[in-house]
This record gives C-alpha cells, structure tokens and sequence, in this order.
C-alpha cells in the first residue's frame, strides 16, 4: 500500500472520465507531509494517483469544494463541501512506464492519493534520452526538467500561443535554442518566419540571416524569391492583381505567354528534370518577366498607321519620335514602355492611325507591372540578384543554390527575416516561401537532403497575420497542406501567434502540441481548449493565471500536461521583444538602463540618423562602429574636424 | 572595438575609438551601447573615475546619443 500520509479521499461518483472525490477527515488540514516535503491538498491542476490492482491510474484536480459535490449530496454533509473533481488523463505501470488513456475505470470506494515528487519524477522524468529535450522545469517541482519529446514536436506540429508581454518569443527563443543544440543534434534544420525581426539577436551564430534589404556589415544575406519559382496563380496575382472569372481571357492568353517563354529558356538552356513535354506553366523554370511584360506592352496599345487599308505589322506601328526624331521603342530590360501616338482619322489627313487589333483588356495591370518592375522595392522578388533571367532566360544561379542556402547550410536555423516585404504582398510571399519549400521537400522525399530524411521545423512568427480566416490569400491554404500532409514529407510547423482566435481553426487543430502562455481573452482562450488534443477544462482555466515565461505543454510531446517554467535564454540571446523600461528601479550607478523616462533627454537630439535609418529601413545608422569601417578609416588617414 | 574589462557594478566593459569619437559599453547584462562623439577626455574621465557608473550616470547619460549594437 501507498505510504498513508499521501491519501485524500475515497472515490464517490465515476462519470466517463471525470470522477468525483470525497476528502477524508484526516486531510482536512490542508496540508500535508511526505518525505518530508509539504504539499498543499486539493490546489487545482495538482495531479492526483488511484492505485488499482498492478497500475496507477492519474488525473488531474479541475475543481474543489461546494461545486464539486454532487446534487443530491448537498444536504447531508458531514464535513461541508470537501469534494473534488478529477478528470482522468492516463495510467501508469508500477514499473514506471507511463501512458496516455485508461485501461480501466475506477470505482466507488478506490483510494485516491496525492502526487508526491517522487511519482512525477516517474512520470516526467526521462532517464536522459536524447530524443527528448529540456525546456525548462516542472513549476512547483524545481529539480524535474520539463522535457518534450522531439519526434513527436516536430512531425505532429505545434503551436505557442499567449498574450503579449507573456514570454511567447522568449519560450520560442528557449525551444529552438534547445533544438539547435549541435551537441544533441547536428543536423537539426529550422527556418523561422520572422515577421518583425526580432530573432536575428537571439540566435546570432547559430543562424543565417536572409532579410530584404539586408545589412551585409552585420552579416545578413540579401533574400531572394526569384519570381519564376512561383506558379502561375501566384505570378499572376503579384504582378497583375487578380484575374477573376471575368478575365478568364486574360488569364489563358498570359498562361499561353508564359508558357512560350519558359519554352524558349529551355530550347535555350535545357534543365534537368524537365522537357518541352513535360513543362507547364507552373514549372519553376527561368525566363524573362521584363520581355513578356514589353511584348505584351506592345501588343495591347500599339497604334499603327492605318492609311490606304493597310493592315497592321510591326513595320507600320505608329511610334512617337523623340527630341532626335527617333522612335521611341522602350526598352524590356529597363522596363522602359514604348511610346505609341493616339488614334487619328481626320478626313483631310492621309495619315490614318488606329488602335492595335488586341482584344486583351489588361492595361490597367500591364501599369502596374511596369513600375512594379521599376521600382526597387520589389527587387527581391522582380530582380532577384544572380537569380534574375536575362532576356533569353539565362540566369547565373539556379534554384539549387537558393534550397541549399535556406535549408542546406552547415548552421542550423535560418531566419527569414520578412521585416523589408511590402504589408500588401506578405500574405503571398509567406505563401509562396512556405510552397517552394513544400514542394520541394515533397519531391525530394527519397533524397538524403529530403524532409523525410532531414526533417524542416517551420516556425511561424506572428502567424495571426497571414494565417487568417479573413485572408483569401494562399498561406492559409499551403500551411493547411503543411498540417495535414507536411508530417508525411518532413515538413513540419510551430505556429506562434498571441491571438489564436483569428488562425484559421483547421490549422490550429491539427497541432499536436500546445504551448499555452497566459491567455486571458475569453475567444482565444475557446479557440485553445477546442483545438487542446487533451479534454482538459481545468487547464485552460488555468490560462489566464500563469506567470510570465510559464507554460502549459499539452499534446503528444509530453506524457502528461505539464505546468512549465521554461528556461528562457541568456539575457543577451533573447528575442528583441521585450518590454522597453519606461522607468529604471536600480539607483543610478548600478543602472543599465541607457534611456528611458527617467534620464535626462539629449539637449540636441539627432533626428537625421532617425530618419536616416528609417529611409534605409535599417535599424543601424552609417555612424555606427564597426571593425571594418574603422580599419578603412585608419587607412585612408581620415582626420575629424 | 576592443573593450577594458571594469570592475563595476553595473558595467562589463569599456572601449573607445579615437578617430570616431565612438564610446562602447558594454553593461553586466550583455547588452552593448555606442555612444557617439564623446570626446577623448570624457572617455579618460570615465575610466579614472572612482565609480564608473556614477560617472557614465552623471557625463554620459542623456548627453550623448547612442545606438544599442
């Protein structure tokens, strides 16, 4: 029998898996002793034991007192209301295996003992496997690591959820430093979607950095999305806005477009893997944007001198001369448009010019594409460095090397840092980033270098911005897909968001894992418990009670729920998210605090370098130290006035 | 930038760049600061001065603009 000075109560009333418990009258101090450690009695989300015959039966306390009693037990209660409800979670053997679901039901009359610290430890504790990862401890019980196991983390998906300002960076900074470990995994492959840029502090080292408008200086790398790795759909609704129904016309001649370039890169320039049968307007294959934006240019607005019946040619377009009598033709490369003069047909006049026979009506999205072409701050997508075709379709870089810097590089995660995307394409562009690296690790399933074999971890930053119900933008739709079918492919998501309400509910459903911070919003907190793997009321009414950086883990990573401090990173490796400090509470001499309300305020403060840095959309102004430029300084013999 | 360790109760270490101006902290916690055109005597002060962050309190804060690195 269980040491004495562990027992509660006696079983009253079983329900499916909610039991009902009455306390004995020796409990009713509230507190008691094992092995010398106090415990305090009926604390809901406390575990509890009932030992049946060969195994252990646990649950956990979701409510205590007046509530607790049944109905028709009210009036004749000796004690008052010294009742408890315990949900039943799972069973454990003597030999200290321990499982999810019950094999049998208790009943009236079984004992039902407290947890002391040695059953959690059996519980919990895993002699030091290295499959399983140390996030933090168990809160209440300091010595036992809180630990998850990373099979199932990664391939069942998981999701952080939590208010702001509840340590959901830090407790993402904490799992992933944790995974990234290249002593347990040497190969671990993690991308982060990093809507803010918070996370290149964190994992400086460990990670590569690729951001638009990137920093060289500090080390980032420019990130490139060649527009010819996305499809047709996706193409299209970034360069010419959507084509619905309504320009169902359009639509087929721009596929037919696309398709005859893509055609002349390959004649050109053969790709393995596919031919001129097997290509479709969806293939990932080079060819020039620019070429087909001019040919459709002149197709859809040339003007051509019509005189004496003539039909139109490219010889007689009607072009607008120049200061120096030249036509002005336009030029692909620079998307430069050609200049085409208005229609005229006046009778005295033998020179008759008409409007071209194009029946396409895009020239409201062939504007658009212009500038968009033009302007630099599409460059990443447009004028992808030495992933950009030429005219021909030639490109210096291939695909391939684009994979092997974000998922093949000798360091473990990679950032991308989406903080430069235009607000109005990001919805795409994380679609679209999320699709080339589905696909790709789709097909690439038998390769060693494949996700079945070198499994992705996708973390998803701030995913109620593009994860939305609202949005009928692809990200949803693709990290739906990875949900469901990315475990089978080897890609895998965390999503990590502070309002789970507006994440599509299928998605958040399909997370086997729950991290769940304080949450005190009544919608988000029913969005969790509905998607909560385990049926457990009593813990998300825990939700809006848990301190800063403490979570509760829930789902197939852990053995039971567990109340988790996590063990955030050093203070230097920490996600830059943290509350600025309006006032320090350190005397001055000790301050390390810098700014704030408190100091004085700069009696000329610099606000070129502030808006320096914002035109440069690049926190760091040119003033700033760094090793290189002081070398190239002292070189060149620079002298302060 | 190089940086002397201090001993400090709330300072790691200290550098300065003489053709820059550039001052750079670094505090116990880690996090390092830059601050711009502070001249060299300030700099000698800081390091002579019986309590570093007394001094870098008193001279520095809120006189000189600064970037976190």
């Amino acid at each position: 029998m269980q040491n004495k000075s562990t027992y509660l109560g006696t079983i009253q009333d079983v329900t499916g898996t909610t039991v009902s418990v009455t306390l004995a009258n020796e409990s009713l101090s509230g507190l008691t002793y094992v092995d010398g450690e106090g415990y305090r009695i009926g604390q809901i989300g406390s575990f509890v034991k009932i030992p049946i015959g060969y195994i252990d039966l646990f649950g956990i306390v979701t409510q205590v007192g007046a509530s607790a009693v049944p109905e028709k037990q009210v009036m004749n209660q000796p004690y008052g209301n010294r009742w408890l409800t315990i949900q039943l979670i799972g069973e454990g053997q003597r030999t200290g295996k321990f499982e999810r679901g019950i094999s049998q039901y208790p009943t009236i009359g079984d004992e039902v003992h407290l947890v002391s610290e040695t059953d959690l430890r059996r519980i919990y504790g895993q002699p030091n496997k290295p499959h399983f990862v140390k996030v933090g401890h168990i809160a209440g019980a300091e010595s036992i690591s809180a630990l998850i196991d990373v099979n199932k983390l990664v391939t069942r998906h998981s999701a952080v959820v939590g208010t702001t300002g509840s340590g959901k960076s830090t407790t993402v900074a904490g799992i992933l430093s944790a995974l990234s470990d290249s002593k347990n995994y040497p190969s671990a492959r993690i991308i982060i979607l990093d809507i803010h840029g918070e996370y290149g502090q964190a994992f400086r080292g460990r990670a590569n950095i690729f951001k638009v408008n990137a920093d060289k200086k500090s080390g980032e790398n420019e990130l490139y999305l060649p527009f010819w790795a996305l499809n047709f759909d996706e193409l299209s609704q970034i360069s010419f806005g959507l084509l619905g129904i309504e320009k169902e016309k359009e639509r087929s001649a721009l596929i037919e477009k696309v398709l005859a370039q893509k055609e002349k890169t390959l004649l050109k320039y053969a790709k393995k893997g596919v031919t001129k049968e097997t290509l479709n307007v969806d293939s990932p294959i080079p060819f020039s944007l620019n070429q087909l934006w001019f040919d459709l240019w002149n197709e859809t607005f040339y003007t051509f001198y019509a005189d004496k019946g003539k039909k139109p040619t490219k010889e007689n377009w009607a072009y607008e001369k120049d200061s120096d009598g030249k036509d002005i033709i336009g030029d692909a490369l620079s998307a430069t448009s050609p200049r085409f003069k208005p229609v005229k047909n006046v009778k005295e006049d033998d020179e008759k010019i008409q409007y071209g026979t194009s029946t396409l009506n895009i020239r409201g999205q062939l504007e658009t594409l212009g500038s968009k072409l033009r302007i630099p701050r599409y460059n990443f997508l447009f004028h992808p460095g030495k992933y950009t075709p030429e005219l021909d379709g030639k490109v210096t870089n291939d695909l391939d090397s684009l994979l092997k810097e974000w998922i093949g590089s000798q360091k473990p995660i990679t950032i991308l840092d989406l903080s430069g995307v235009p607000i109005d394409i990001l919805n795409t562009i994380v679609g679209v980033l999320l699709r080339v690296l589905y696909e790709g690790l789709f097909w690439s399933r038998r390769l060693s270098q494949g996700g079945r074999h070198r499994p992705l971890l996708v973390v998803m930053e701030e995913a109620h911005n593009y994860l939305n119900d609202n949005f009928k933008g692809i990200a949803s739709n693709v990290v739906q897909r990875i949900v469901k079918e990315g475990r089978k492919y080897g890609i895998c998501a965390m999503i990590v968001s502070q309002r789970p309400s507006e994440i599509n509910s299928t998605i958040l459903s399909q997370c086997g894992t729950f991290f769940a911070m304080r949450l005190a919003n009544a919608t988000d907190r029913g969005h969790i418990s509905a998607a909560l793997p385990d049926n457990l009321d009593g813990l998300t009414n825990m939700l809006p009670i848990l301190r800063t950086g403490e979570a509760i883990i829930v789902g197939e990573a852990v053995k039971l729920p567990m109340r988790t401090i996590i063990e955030a990173p050093p203070k230097d490796r920490r996600p830059d998210s943290q509350d600025p400090i309006v006032y320090g509470e350190e005397s001055e001499e000790n301050s390390q605090l810098t700014g704030g309300w408190g100091i004085p305020m700069e009696t000329n403060p610099n606000f070129e370098e502030f808006l320096e840095v914002w035109r440069a959309q690049n926190p760091f102004p040119s003033r700033v130290f760094t090793k290189e430029k002081g070398v190239i300084k002292s070189k060149s013999k620079f002298k302060k006035k | 930038m190089e940086r002397k360790k201090v001993t400090s109760s709330n300072i790691d270490s200290i550098g300065y760049d003489e053709e820059t101006n550039t001052l750079e902290i670094q505090f116990l916690n880690g996090s390092i600061y830059q601050y711009f055109d502070v001249p060299f005597a300030v700099y000698d002060e800081l390091m002579g001065a019986d309590s570093h962050g007394q001094y870098l309190a008193q001279h520095i804060k809120g006189k000189y603009r600064y970037v976190k690195v």
